[in-house]
């Protein structure tokens, strides 16, 4: 019975090209339906615009008064030393152990779109998108060491493992699309970040809600294609037989619900070896398109390509796609000047790209992108490198935004003070971030919730505070 | 009736000043609160999420933690904020509150009685912190099906409801199961061979003992006891930097298991390794001290190398030794102790540091200890000797080949040159000078790698262990005090506390008693260990039974292994949880005794399958009665070692510093702080013991099967079921190098006839024939295809069947 079973569904059909796979029919709407597991798409707690989130991570921490947040006072004080002695320093008290100067920001702001947004030379690109961004300056953290602050901004908190967001949405919402993993990950390989799959882990989750890492050079997931000499005929063959032998098994051992399920997942592994290559098909994109992300250009090729493989993978319903630019590339201590217009070169034009182009598709009112790094930066710098200035952490102020999603375009929210050094109106923490993307994803922080270590775990631990001028 | 317990108790406490706490509130509190703060803190949109409408709410609290602390009106954040001692002083924008009614409202809040000191009982508390006894044996109706009295509590629950056990489990399953279960690894032919016809009435037991005294025993068992202790050879964090001889704590867990090392000795070591009594041996002139590699138990956590505060990082350690070390021994989860009274565990705040006031004199130190005889000094020496002329060698062609390039350098040296120009490594730094080919750069780059990477090799063959040490008089006046530290924040220091043991556990909140351990010795972790390995102690070795029983069954007595307290599970059959416990201490704490017990019992070698499992799944879904034996994954390790083993490239080198698996150039190279250097292909082949564990490095097929992460204490692994474990079993390049391997040695051992090949592949892999459609399937194979390729597809379906996977 099995066997007629298997007949009537899987058909296949030899797939061309690398790797050359014989695989099942993908239009089998009936394979689709039998994969009700862990992933399967789930309601939201409350209606929502976002479907997919777009996280673009800044690793090293972006400076805020060189951006978004134009500081024309640092202009009167530079190079001048400020009397920092009256605030409490709790998180780096090295950093101010010797007098500092304020550093005036090296690049020129203007205003841009309707909204009249205030953004820097350094993002040509971006500042044709604002009308379309939601920009918040007043996130703070808790910890000024970048691992333990990526931590906060991936699992809101400062040690490993937890959860990370991608898994958390994961698993509130399952995926729409069971032939490909529900949270992607998209690292630099010239440097991933601290900890590494830590930082999308699971945590106490399930594993099935975990980060799966894709490469953007060679094969995208790891043993897509098999390590040995095999030809279409094997693969087939071995499917098969493997098929066989594993449904034989099943008579009289439903005791066991596990083997059913180990089955359905060698049937989406298949599935994926189609899909996946797929995604990944930067030849069938056009010229016009190739050059929005900047594919063809050295500096934007990485980024550009990984925005562009976001995009399709959203498109196709993957349900979280975090991308990470090298571990911290954008930590500029000394040399600013230099450091910062190389990242900012590397990501505006496929951000900006990814923004319109998800807006030519329509998919930026169910697409959420959220951009920013573990913390910001210091409106100063310890003074003995007057020529190759740079700034350090700063965790009482950072610049993020959104874009999409259900996220209120042209807007800002939050103040900081005349240095651009401390957030001082609408003053928001990681938790928030979390709870707001949480919300605009149809998820209510307080209610996913996971039961672990003897009690009910949250993203948001206590719960967070919606960013509500952030929300449309 | 809980009500009336809590009363109960808090009058026979006795203290003059207690009151109930509802009255009080009523009384006094509640009129306060509603005309001062009710406005802004009640309903939906209470401000900062506190919400003063009963006193449930004003003690679960808001955004800052709770806002009353029954008793102590100085800690509590109300007071604090309406006394102006917080900001803003509350009410916010309105008038200070008069002092007169800030003084009722304190002393009404000192007149209620503490909380977190008693708490409402419960049946599953007083059974879980008071001492095991001995149950009587239950009476059950078809005593002849039961093997030893496992089987007699097991039995008599199933036919309270009405149902039969399993019948026994085919002696081939058995064989199967209890080679996973005990030494990870399948039976070769011989070993399969010598049960399999035994016809003797104690086959089986003497199966068991075998495999019992079998080495690779510990090699298995051990890695139940990393999990639990987050062993780990690297920092985590951003440096993740190596700790090139935390291998030698790992090898003395596996020779715990196989010696049988009481376990009460076992916790005490890894405690106070360096303040017990007992003599160290001497010999052939060296001291053995195992008890002090013992101890990186305390320094296996994450540990933070650049952190920007030492003061924090010490607390960061402090807390997660006092977390684990509670964990793993007593079953109790108390990291919600570290902020706020535990909502639901009856460990107040003031417990967690009083546990963690054990560990006050407590440094992390690498200490000099020389190898021991049973981690193989000689050889390990030799090995050192082996690498120390690598390294000289390798030493020397890099002066070799600086020399000629020194020389090359200096004759293409322009006459105007800059005398900077003349120093070499600033010169092979500069990719624009032209004096050196691309070759030679390389060569010499290889070279200087070469040394380094014998640098890195040699650290791990010091004879230092990864170990702790005391700050304790008379080398300080005495030793660091410990807080009460509100909310965990290190600025928030409390009361301060002397060390103790969990009052719930003890009945009073005295100082621990601590014996004078000798000088420079606080002997605080020795009385915590002789405390904890006490046959007195109601958790311990309740708490090790039931992980034991864990990793036989599928699932423990209690399915929350390191969470007994009141949110974990509660036992399916807490008497025989107590019988095991009390036999555990009879047998003097002999984990082997007790893998006896329940291997021999009936329970354990029943059927998966049940004729009448359908209807006993209707009242019994989770099979916690135990009706039939659990299917079991088996886990990444033992997958990996079983392919290994069946396709004969299984290296049994024992101990010793890890191997490097492969890893993608592109993953090795991303890391900038710790290189990876693969090991040789020889040394790859290792059991996934002997792996190198790096907290950011997971092996691949490791971290897609479910194996602990390394950052926490974990009891107990999830068994997932996801695609990408289908990816790499399917095309991953161990199923691909060893499914040839494989066939290759299935040709060696049959010849050439296919129907021997298939028969031959299915024995060793799953211990029994092919079926005929089976054999038939099989042959198809063989159409257009060599042997050696036909048989190696085989083995790659074999090694990703249901069947390979589960134990059943």
């Amino acid at each position: 019975m099995n066997r007629e079973w298997n007949r009537r569904h899987f058909l296949y059909r030899s797939l061309v090209g690398a790797g050359g796979l014989a695989l099942m029919d993908l239009l089998q709407p009936d394979a689709l339906a039998a994969q009700a597991g862990p992933l399967a798409p789930r309601k939201p707690h409350h209606p929502a615009k976002a479907k997919s989130c777009i996280f673009l991570t800044m690793l090293g921490g972006v400076a805020q008064m060189d951006t978004f947040d134009p500081k024309p006072a640092l202009e009167k004080f530079d190079n001048t030393v400020l009397d920092w002695s009256n605030e409490k320093r709790t998180d780096q008290p090295d950093l101010y152990a010797k007098p500092r100067l304020i550093l005036k920001s090296p690049w020129k702001f203007a205003k841009y779109g309707q909204c009249g947004m205030d953004v820097s030379e350094l993002f040509p690109h971006l500042a044709t998108c604002v009308d379309d961004m939601t920009f918040v300056k007043t996130i703070t953290g808790e910890n000024g060491n970048h691992p333990a602050a990526t931590f906060l901004m991936n699992t809101g908190l400062v040690l490993p493992g937890r959860p990370s967001v991608g898994a958390w949405v994961g698993y509130g919402l399952g995926t729409e699309n069971q032939n490909l993993p529900g949270f992607v990950v998209l690292p630099d390989y010239r440097a991933l970040p601290f900890s590494g799959s830590q930082q999308w882990g699971a945590g106490f989750l399930p594993a099935s809600y975990q980060g799966t890492m894709m490469q953007w050079k060679g094969d995208p997931i790891n043993d897509l294609r098999p390590a040995g000499d095999l030809t279409a005929r094997d693969m087939q063959d071995q499917m098969r037989l493997l098929r066989d032998y594993n449904h034989a098994y099943l008579d009289g051992n439903f005791t066991n619900p596990d083997l059913q399920g180990r089955i359905d997942a060698y049937e989406l592994a298949f599935r994926m070896q189609t899909e996946v290559p797929g995604v990944l098909d930067m030849a069938k994109e056009n010229e016009a398109t190739r050059k929005m992300y900047g594919i063809d250009e050295e500096e934007t090729r990485s980024f550009g390509t990984r925005c562009l493989m976001a995009r399709q993978l959203v498109e196709k319903g993957t349900r979280f796609v975090q991308l990470y630019t090298p571990s911290q590339s954008w930590d500029s201590h000394t040399d600013i000047l230099k450091g910062h217009a190389k990242n900012a070169k590397e990501v505006d034009l496929p951000i900006a790209g990814l923004i319109k182009d998800l807006k030519q598709r329509n998919l930026l009112d169910s697409t959420l992108i959220v951009w920013m790094g573990e913390f910001g930066r210091t409106p100063d710098h310890p003074g003995d490198l007057r020529d190759k200035a740079g700034r350090d952490h700063n965790t009482k102020a950072m610049t993020m935004f959104f874009a999409g999603g259900g996220s209120k375009p042209g807007v800002t929210v939050g103040v900081t003070d005349e240095l651009g050094w401390k957030a001082v109106e609408n003053v928001y923490r990681m938790r928030d971030v979390h709870a707001t993307i949480l919300h605009l994803m149809g998820l209510n922080d307080l209610r996913l919730s996971h039961y672990h270590a003897g009690r009910n775990m949250r993203l948001t631990d206590t719960g967070g505070e919606l960013i509500k001028g952030a929300v449309a | 009736m809980l009500r009336i317990g809590f009363l109960a108790a808090a009058v026979a406490m006795g203290p003059a000043w207690a009151a109930p706490e509802d009255a009080v509130f009523r009384d006094t509190i509640e009129p306060i609160l509603k005309a001062n703060c009710a406005a802004c803190h009640s309903g939906a949109q209470a401000q900062g999420g506190l919400s003063v409408a009963n006193l449930s709410d004003v003690l679960r609290g808001g955004k800052r933690g709770p806002a009353l602390r029954p008793g102590k009106s100085s800690e509590s954040l109300l007071v604090q904020f309406v006394r102006g001692e917080q900001n803003p002083r509350m009410p916010i924008g309105g008038k200070p509150l008069p002092d007169a009614m800030i003084t009722t409202l304190a002393s009404a809040i000192d007149s209620m009685a503490p909380a977190g000191e008693e708490r409402p009982d419960t049946d599953h508390a007083k059974w879980v912190f008071s001492p095991a006894v001995a149950p009587k044996l239950p009476v059950t109706r078809n005593a002849d099906r039961t093997a030893n009295p496992i089987d007699s509590f097991v039995l008599a629950k199933l036919e309270g409801k009405g149902f039969a056990p399993a019948p026994p489990a085919s002696k081939r399953a058995l064989l199967r199961r209890v080679y996973a279960d005990l030494i990870g690894l399948p039976p070769t032919e011989t070993e399969a061979r010598l049960f399999l016809e035994d016809a003797a009435p104690d086959a089986y037991e003497k199966l068991v003992d075998r495999l019992l005294g079998d080495r690779r025993y510990g090699e298995r068992w051990a890695r139940h006891w990393l999990d639990l202790v987050r062993f780990a050879e690297s920092d985590g964090f951003a440096i993740d930097g190596e700790r090139p001889t935390a291998w030698r704590y790992r090898d003395y867990v596996i020779r715990a298991f196989n010696n049988d090392k009481p376990y009460d000795v076992f916790i005490q070591e890894q405690l106070a390794g360096d303040e017990l009594q007992r003599r160290p041996a001497v010999r052939g002139g060296a001291i053995e001290n195992e008890g002090i590699v013992a101890l990186g138990f305390l320094r296996m956590g994450p540990w933070e190398r650049d952190a920007n505060f030492d003061a924090q990082l010490r607390l960061d350690w402090l807390n997660e030794m006092a977390g684990t070390t509670t964990q793993a021994f007593l079953g109790l989860t108390v990291g919600c102790a570290r902020c706020h009274d535990h909502k639901y565990d009856p460990i107040p705040q003031k417990d967690f540091y009083r546990m963690q006031a054990f560990f006050a004199a407590t440094r992390i130190d690498e200490r000099p200890m020389p190898h021991l005889e049973s981690e193989g000094r000689l050889a390990l020496r030799r090995t050192l000797r082996r690498l120390e002329d690598q390294l000289e060698e390798a030493n020397g062609r890099v002066q070799a080949m600086e020399t000629d390039l020194r020389a090359k350098l200096a004759g293409a040296k322009a006459p105007d040159s800059k005398p900077e120009a003349d120093n070499l490594q600033r010169a092979l730094a500069d990719k624009e000078n032209k004096s050196f080919t691309p070759e030679e750069r390389k060569l010499h780059k290889d070279a200087v790698e070469q040394v380094q990477k014998i640098t890195f090799e040699m650290t791990r063959f010091q004879p230092i262990a990864y170990s702790v040490n005391e700050v304790a008089p008379p080398a300080v006046m005495d030793v660091e005090p410990t807080f009460v530290l509100a909310g965990g924040e290190r600025s928030a220091k409390g009361e301060m506390v002397e060390p103790g043991f969990p009052r719930r556990i003890t009945g009073n909140s005295d100082a621990a008693t601590i014996a004078y351990a000798g000088r420079y010795r606080s002997g605080r972790r020795r009385a915590l260990a002789e405390w904890i390995a006490s046959p007195s102690n109601p958790l311990t070795a309740r708490v090790m039974v039931n992980r034991i029983w864990q990793h036989h069954f599928g699932d423990g007595i209690v399915r929350t292994p390191s969470d007994f307290g009141m949110n974990g599970d509660r036992p399916s059959h807490p008497e025989l949880l107590d019988w095991l416990a009390t036999q555990f201490v009879e047998k003097k704490w002999s984990i082997k005794a007790m893998h006896r017990l329940m291997l021999t019992s009936n329970t354990y070698r029943q059927s998966t399958r049940h004729p009448d499992a359908k209807r006993i799944a209707d009242s019994d879904p989770d099979n916690r009665l135990l009706s039939r034996m659990n299917w079991v994954r088996i886990e990444s390790e033992v997958l990996r070692d079983s392919i290994l083993a069946l396709s004969g490239s299984l290296n049994r080198e024992a101990g010793g510093p890890g191997m490097f698996f492969g890893v993608k150039e592109e993953v090795a190279r991303g890391f900038q702080m710790f290189k990876w250097y693969p090991s040789e292909d020889k040394a790859k082949l290792r059991r996934t013991i002997y792996a190198f564990q790096r907290r950011s490095l997971p092996m691949p097929l490791m971290e897609v099967f479910d194996a602990a992460n390394m950052s926490e204490s974990c009891s107990r692994r999830s068994v997932t079921t996801v695609a990408p474990q289908a990816l790499t079993l399917l095309n991953g390049e161990l199923t691909a190098v060893e499914s040839g391997r494989f066939a290759d040695r299935v040709i060696e051992l049959t010849g050439a006839d296919p129907a021997l090949q298939i028969g031959k592949a299915f024995s060793l892999a799953l211990l029994r024939e092919p079926s005929g459609d089976e054999m038939q399937k099989a042959r198809a194979l063989y159409d257009n295809r060599g042997q050696r390729e036909a048989l190696a597809r085989l083995a790659t379906v074999i090694f990703n069947l249901n069947e390979f996977i589960y134990l059943e």
